[in-house]
């Protein structure tokens, strides 16, 4: 399947005024080429998270927007000025990074600081304003003369955040520097995070391996995969319309049936045995395949109307918290089904059930 | 039947203990017997070593505290050991960040070549550097020795300092460089600082392991004289309880600035660690 029905540059960018672009991005290290021509224009104030899996050369990008790397071809527009030849040191931008690389020689007022000692600010202006982001980012006053190596994590992730902030960046970049703290906190960090973007109205481009984690922050996501951008759209477009089988992996726990269109004109499953009915399918479509949330499939009561409907035994059962999954086996392959507590299948392990879905919940997609 | 053996097992873990504190004292005192017999040897009026020392006195640390030749010993030991230590740190401080900071063609090889030294026989290599410095017509005295000396302890320092470049994390510096700073300012406000304790170990080896050497000062200082030299030359001929006086000073001098070293870094951290 084709997946150009709109270019990624296009999507979900809606008025903002561009900040940052992109062009034919190419990043090579000897005959590996991390980066492949990748076009991505990010607006003024955008939280813009960019998705893949380790080695998809997310950081790369980000340490060519940052100037601590130089593409290989192709140019970085800052406000339309082009900045491939400015070192990371005159750019208007801030980088968080993974190790969040705190100065271990310094109290977490002196790393603050830091940035303003390098211009020259006075001392008793630099401690004002580290006060007032020490202040901004729920940190006590009295850390101001703390050993930073002495942080719990969660701070050290503040006090990062306030150096960077102290350098008062247009473009702020952050290398998953949430990537070693505990679920928890992680998700209380991303909250404040996404509350001090929406009080600074900086730009933010972030980089996670856990789109879950892109879903919670960002205006808009760009999936990379193997050194290119594969998608890029809002969360929710996604989550709903992923434009491939990586892409729609991606996002945890997702049904996929391979499928091909047979003779009749219709989505056939060899190994199901079974047809489907789908979404509209795409001219020149031959194989790829269909995509099932677990939330979208459901344990086939007498009475349902399902348009898809699969026999299979229910082979396990996790409690999620809200939620249960149900693992049904079809032939050989393990379907998720996902229902809320309130309305748990009341049949046991090993009872024959019927699967369905409506063929508006499906996705169908290329590999 | 229970207690029997827990009683015996409490009995054989008691010999153990007994039998570890045994071997240990008997390895600090072979250490370091010989370094007190020197304090005793030191510690005779007579003017030759007889033990038991029959005539106690410090007459010889005076005697050998008022002569100008052991001052003019100590300038030019602790000059060399100086000299030694400033360049040695200087050079080995970016020998270490070519050895364990940066990846770059022909590391490895460059990790191998600078270590091989250390392992040269020391009189063989101050051999050689004699015959080198004739070859080349540079006149010896305690200048060429600052650089015999080099040329061995270098090596060492840039082995202690990488070891310390080898827990630094790159991104500090690139962070640093990101919020603004220059290159100068890097290296100023990030990197030094961070690699301190290497440097000064670093420095605290240089200047002990010249201030000791024997074998590379034989054959390079020339007319000039450093303090293991004189102790070996009167050895041979001359002896006087103000060898062993010489002896223990520069032994003490050693472990003060050692101590010294040690308890500064300890401060240091404690500080830090507020």
């Amino acid at each position: 399947m084709d997946c150009t029905q709109e270019g990624p540059v296009s999507r979900g960018m809606n008025t903002r005024t561009p900040v940052i672009e992109l062009r034919q991005i190419t990043k090579s290290f000897g005959s590996f080429t991390a980066v492949h021509t990748i076009d991505l224009v990010i607006g003024e104030g955008e939280f813009f998270t960019i998705v893949g899996p380790s080695g998809s050369g997310k950081t790369t990008v980000l340490r060519m927007l940052a100037g601590l790397e130089t593409p290989t071809s192709g140019d970085i527009l800052l406000r339309g000025k082009r900045i491939n030849d400015v070192p990371a040191n005159r750019r208007p931008t801030c980088m968080v990074f993974q190790s969040l690389a705190l100065f271990p020689h310094r109290t977490v007022g002196e790393n603050i600081e830091f940035p303003l000692k390098i211009r020259d600010v006075s001392k008793a202006d630099r401690k004002a304003r580290a006060l007032q982001l020490m202040e901004q980012l729920r940190l006590p006053a009295d850390y101001y003369g703390k050993n930073v190596t002495k942080c719990s994590g969660g701070e050290r992730q503040r006090v990062a955040l306030a150096r960077a902030l102290a350098y008062n960046p247009d473009i702020l970049f952050f290398d998953e520097p949430l990537s070693a703290i505990d679920y928890k906190l992680r998700k209380t960090l991303e909250k404040e995070l996404k509350d001090i973007h929406r009080e600074t109205g900086k730009t933010f481009i972030y980089i996670t391996h856990s789109l879950e984690e892109a879903m919670v922050m960002s205006d808009r996501i760009g999936v990379m995969r193997q050194g290119r951008l594969v998608q890029v759209g809002t969360p929710n477009e996604i989550y709903t319309a992923p434009n491939s089988k990586f892409v729609s992996e991606f996002i945890g726990d997702v049904n996929i049936i391979p499928v091909a269109i047979n003779g009749t004109g219709k989505l056939h499953s060899a190994e199901l045995g079974a047809e489907f009915t789908s979404p509209p399918i795409p001219a020149g479509f031959r194989s790829g395949h269909l995509v099932v949330r677990p939330e979208s499939i459901r344990i086939v009561e007498r009475s349902d109307s399902a348009e898809n409907r699969l026999s299979g035994r229910l082979y396990n059962e996790y409690a999620l918290g809200s939620r249960i999954q149900y693992q049904v086996r079809v032939g050989e392959q393990v379907f998720i089904v996902e229902r809320l507590r309130q309305q748990a299948f009341q049949g046991g392990i090993d009872s024959e059930v019927q699967i369905g879905w409506n063929a508006r919940d499906s996705i169908l997609v290329g590999d | 039947m229970a207690g029997a053996t827990t009683s015996g097992a409490a009995g054989s873990k008691r010999w153990r203990t007994a039998l570890l504190w045994a071997w240990v004292l008997s390895v600090v005192a072979f250490m370091y017997m010989p370094a007190l017999s020197l304090l005793l040897a030191s510690s005779t009026s007579s003017r030759y070593f007889i033990f038991p020392i029959t005539r106690w006195g410090f007459d010889w640390w005076e005697k050998t505290f008022n002569s100008i030749e052991i001052h003019i010993l100590f300038k030019t030991s602790i000059s060399i050991a100086l000299c030694v230590t400033v360049i040695a740190v200087v050079i080995a401080f970016f020998g270490a960040l070519a050895f364990a900071r940066y990846d770059w063609k022909g590391r490895s090889l460059f990790q191998k070549i600078v270590l091989l030294p250390i392992f040269f026989p020391q009189s063989v290599l101050g051999l050689a550097l004699l015959l080198w410095f004739n070859a080349m017509g540079i006149p010896l005295s305690w200048k060429s020795t600052v650089f015999a000396h080099l040329v061995w302890i270098v090596p060492v320092v840039t082995l202690v300092i990488s070891i310390q470049v080898y827990s630094f994390d790159p991104a500090l510096e690139e962070a640093a460089f990101d919020l603004g700073a220059t290159r100068w300012q890097v290296l100023r406000e990030v990197t030094l600082p961070v690699l301190f304790p290497g440097l000064f170990s670093g420095a605290l080896f240089a200047f002990l392991l010249s201030w000791g050497n024997f074998p590379l000062s034989l054959f390079t200082t020339g007319a000039d004289t450093t303090l293991p030299e004189y102790l070996y030359a009167k050895m041979i001929a001359g002896y006087t309880p103000g060898v062993p006086v010489l002896g223990t000073v520069s032994t003490m001098m050693a472990a003060i600035l050692l101590l010294g070293g040690y308890g500064l870094i300890v401060l240091r951290r404690r500080a830090r660690l507020k």
